[in-house]
């Protein structure tokens, strides 16, 4: 090989690391304080897990059970907070499941109807109008019924899911779910598989 | 120049373009996700997800660059075909095992259809099988031409 060429295998190879070491974001915008509502654990736990989940995506409706079972194992160590990223070009449904789950929560009756909206969620998925299965959640989670009505016609309240789709998009969220573990970013079943390793690590830190 | 190295050009920028891009867009973005499109396809091991995430943009990439600039053409082109075929093959795999794939996970975060890419594979696996038959001599414009061997 002649000195021209290695230089220029040198260069051609040096050139893709180099330019995503000058792209590439390395830290993520902050997370924005949620109500406590949307949050669940010991408040004063060591580890914080922020879930950035979408109730019409089937992987996050297949993860919750496990999501249930981790906080169970740790509970008192870990808090979990719940950030809505609703993935609207792909599920129709998944801003009015939000909205609804928002209506719940402001009455503090969120994780009742988080639960239920991902149990049921092959009855409402496809539906054109899924009001009346969202009405039924309510009343299976005992929800006051007219206020929940009064909330879930304010278009005011999508606001608040929009403030969490853009944080969840300015770190770089792509994915449903995604979770963060401190610095750790674990995205859709890698939960299951390293969720409890990654929480063991943040506990020894 | 002839129509065999204008074809040959065109190919080289075409196939080169592609494959920087994928790559590029991938290694920039948080390689977690890209773990989890490759969890998907459930054919790694979990031990795996990690490092072929971070490895499989860099390799696009250094490919790419090589064909796009025409150094070592043929053998550019080879990894390449390699490349190309893997990913019909693993894309085929979900279909015949039933995976409904969102998004192949080939271009980042941009959701193509796993059948456009299965499509858009098979055209740049012909292109640079063809391209790396006719690059047996340094192609015009490139680092092959260039440089000498010695």
């Amino acid at each position: 090989m002649s000195i021209q060429r290695f230089i220029a295998v040198t260069l051609l190879l040096a050139l893709p690391p180099a330019s995503v070491y000058m792209v590439k974001q390395t830290s993520w915008g902050p997370i924005l304080a949620a109500p406590t509502t949307r949050q669940t654990g010991d408040p004063k736990a060591k580890v914080v897990i922020v879930e950035y989940s979408d109730f019409q995506c089937p992987s996050c409706a297949k993860l919750d059970p496990f999501i249930h079972q981790l906080l169970e194992t740790y509970k008192g160590k870990v808090r979990l907070i719940y950030k809505y990223y609703p993935l609207t070009k792909i599920h129709k449904n998944a801003m009015p499941s939000a909205h609804a789950a928002d209506c719940a929560a402001l009455q503090d009756r969120f994780w009742p109807y988080h639960d239920r909206l991902f149990q049921t969620q092959a009855s409402w998925e496809n539906l054109s109008d899924p009001t009346t299965s969202f009405m039924a959640i309510a009343q299976e989670s005992k929800l006051d019924i007219p206020k929940f009505q009064s909330c879930y016609a304010d278009p005011a309240r999508v606001a608040v899911i929009e403030q969490d789709a853009e944080e969840a998009q300015a770190r770089q969220v792509s994915a449903t779910p995604t979770f963060f573990i401190g610095d750790e970013r674990l995205v859709g079943q890698v939960m299951a598989s390293d969720g409890a390793r990654t929480i063991e690590k943040a506990l020894r830190q | 120049m002839n129509v065999k190295n204008i074809l040959l050009i065109i190919t080289r920028v075409a196939v080169g373009a592609v494959l920087l891009y994928a790559g590029f867009i991938k290694a920039i973005g948080p390689s977690a996700e890209f773990a989890a499109i490759l969890e998907a396809y459930k054919l790694f091991p979990p031990s795996f997800l990690t490092p072929l995430s971070v490895a499989v943009p860099y390799v696009e990439m250094w490919a790419g660059l090589f064909v796009l600039t025409g150094l070592y053409t043929r053998q550019a082109f080879f990894a390449a075909a390699s490349l190309f075929t893997i990913f019909l093959v693993a894309l085929a795999s979900t279909l015949v095992r039933g995976i409904d794939l969102a998004s192949c996970g080939c271009f980042g975060p941009d959701a193509l259809s796993p059948r456009y890419t299965m499509i858009l594979d098979a055209v740049l696996l012909a292109l640079s099988l063809v391209s790396s038959n006719l690059a047996k001599l340094p192609p015009p414009l490139s680092l092959d031409r260039a440089l000498p061997k010695i």
